[in-house]
């Protein structure tokens, strides 16, 4: 009997939505098929991969990072240059320094940055915060207002203040707004279902699932998200067909494979080639477990996983 | 799995106003109760507009037409005795959100109506009775047996086929209720898909009885592995029985706000 390939592609399908304006826009989602089985149907839209700005700058970042930004004197001009990394399709900014808990940098700082940049790029931007739900519903406030036009990914609303970051980015401001949750399915689809019961429509929402470095319980990460794609693609489950991003790169530079020093463990060899490593073998675990889009830092990072999408495609 | 599929039944001309609004093809009543039953949580709604010997196929355009317009291609079953009126229908329906129903076929005199539903890429439901209720499930069985095959015959998935094992009325026939049970887990264990009338069970007990009955027997029977009833999806406490059965067996993810969806 002749071999009859069956092919996986499902009857449902992920939501596209699109960030950013003009040539640069990205679309995430779309697909209909497991990750990155373009084998089974086409996937329109490759995954994308963003690259990560703190307002920290760099000082404390690897050699790698610290040097690829070396001369930079502004945030225009780092907004440039990260934009000019191999593969970028996006830009993420995050206010670290804004955390009640930390710095606590005023919302005018965020914004005179986000205005900053906002004018030197023209690539599609991503506003994350600074990790307390108040404050960051503050940024976010005024981000969205700020960039009104630019399309820009709120990134994102919480359990604790989804109710003004929704409403505030989307339908005051014609944003798009991410949903985060933090390695729990349940959850993942409630914050999706009361974000569009405050009217926000699902097809301006981005998920953000969590997630952590690979070999740090990341086994739940990646039962997170094919638990989600499941759903969506398997069970036609409306309320969890968002396209997914996930901040890769915060969570591997923190871990000690990727911080300690060469001198401290030499077995371990150089920490920059190490630290990509971690961030490449997470980024593409994720994106193999369906993400459509992946925050890094590194530029070789950035490089490597993007030709990855690209050979894969 | 896939989520439990709920057939709304309340668009049948048995009701007074539906059948003064079929007769005089009057949308607003069809309507009405179209968006009743989608707004509750029905997925395909059932459209019966009985015997219908003279205006079958005319009435049964219009309806598909009239509802599927409505309400963005709903998916619908084509609930009538009238066969012609079945194919009519068909030909004037959208598949986009889900093949028609053809309801249905039996193992005796109704059994052409699976050819109708293979030579029209639909589903039928297959009850498994020929004349008069069958007497255990080897005959139940014999009956799924014999509608699978002619449906396989013709070409068609055996996933189109939807098995009803006939539900009994309890009070007159409590003692065949297991029977009824174990039915629907042998079409489970064919992997082959299920509905009914669900709510036969509960027949002549008072109206305040009946959700109660009507949501243990759900629960039971998806237990053993029901794909589908038909039932009244304005039944809030059914349909709250059937979401958080459907939880129970992963056919859908758990969220807080699950009964609302």
């Amino acid at each position: 009997m002749p071999f009859n390939g069956k092919s996986g592609k499902f009857n449902a399908a992920i939501r596209t939505v699109e960030i950013g304006t003009g040539d640069k826009a990205v679309k995430l989602g779309g697909e209909c098929v497991a990750p990155l089985y373009s084998f089974d149907a086409p996937i329109e839209n490759a995954p994308k991969v963003g690259v990560l700005i703190t307002d920290h700058g760099f000082e404390n970042e690897s050699e790698g990072i610290k040097a690829y930004y070396e001369g930079c004197s502004n945030w225009g001009e780092i907004a440039q240059r990260a934009a000019a990394m191999e593969g970028a399709d996006f830009l993420v900014l995050k206010f670290d320094k804004a955390d009640p808990n930390g710095e606590n940098a005023p919302v005018e700082d965020c914004l005179a940055i986000i205005n900053e940049v906002a004018a030197a790029t023209d690539m599609p931007l991503v506003i994350a915060g600074c990790k307390n739900a108040e404050k960051d519903a503050e940024i976010f406030n005024k981000a969205a207002e700020a960039l009104q036009g630019k399309n820009v990914l709120i990134f994102s609303a919480k359990e604790e203040n989804y109710k003004g970051v929704a409403a505030s980015a989307v339908l005051a401001y014609g944003q798009k707004v991410g949903a985060e949750s933090s390695v729990d399915i349940n959850l993942a689809k409630q914050l999706n279902v009361v974000i569009s019961q405050v009217g926000v429509d699902m097809g301006n929402i981005v998920m953000n699932v969590g997630t952590a470095t690979a070999g740090y319980g990341f086994e739940y990460v990646v039962s997170t998200l094919d638990r989600v794609k499941a759903a969506a693609l398997g069970q036609d489950d409306a309320q969890l067909q968002m396209p997914i991003m996930t901040n890769v790169g915060d969570e591997t530079w923190a871990v000690k494979e990727s911080t300690a020093s060469e001198a401290d463990i030499p077995a371990w060899g150089p920490v920059d080639a190490r630290g990509v490593n971690m961030e490449v073998a997470t980024a593409m675990a994720v994106l193999a477990s369906g993400s459509n889009a992946v925050i890094l830092k590194h530029p070789t990072s950035v490089a490597t996983v993007s030709k990855l999408i690209k050979e894969l495609m | 799995m896939a989520k439990f599929v709920t057939i709304g039944e309340r668009i049948h001309c048995i009701s007074p106003v539906i059948r003064k609004a079929m007769e005089e093809m009057n949308p607003e009543p069809i309507l009405k109760r179209a968006k009743e039953q989608l707004d509750a949580g029905a997925t395909y709604l059932d459209v019966n507009i009985g015997p219908a010997e003279n205006n079958g196929e005319e009435l049964m355009k219009w309806a598909v037409t009239t509802i599927q317009d409505a309400f963005d291609n709903v998916p619908l079953a084509l609930d009538t005795a009238n066969k012609k009126a079945i194919e009519a229908g068909i030909s004037v329906y959208n598949r986009s959100k889900g093949k028609p129903i053809v309801n249905s076929a039996d193992a005796g005199g109704r059994i052409e109506n699976i050819d109708l539903a293979a030579a029209n890429d639909a589903i039928v439901i297959a009850l498994c009775s020929a004349e008069g209720i069958a007497a255990d499930n080897d005959e139940r069985m014999m009956h799924c047996q014999n509608m699978l095959e002619r449906g396989m015959m013709q070409g068609m998935d055996p996933s189109d086929l939807w098995f009803d094992p006939l539900f009994l009325v309890v009070k007159g026939m409590q003692d065949k209720q297991m029977e009824v049970l174990e039915a629907i887990k042998m079409f489970s264990d064919m992997e082959l898909n299920s509905t009914g009338g669900l709510s036969n069970n509960s027949n002549g007990m008072p109206k305040h009885i009946r959700p109660i009955m009507d949501s243990a027997l759900v629960a039971m029977a998806m237990m053993n592995g029901l794909t589908s009833a038909i039932v009244n999806p304005c039944d809030l406490r059914l349909m709250e029985t059937i979401k958080s059965c459907d939880i129970f067996k992963n056919n859908t993810l758990y969220a807080d706000s699950y009964l609302e969806i």
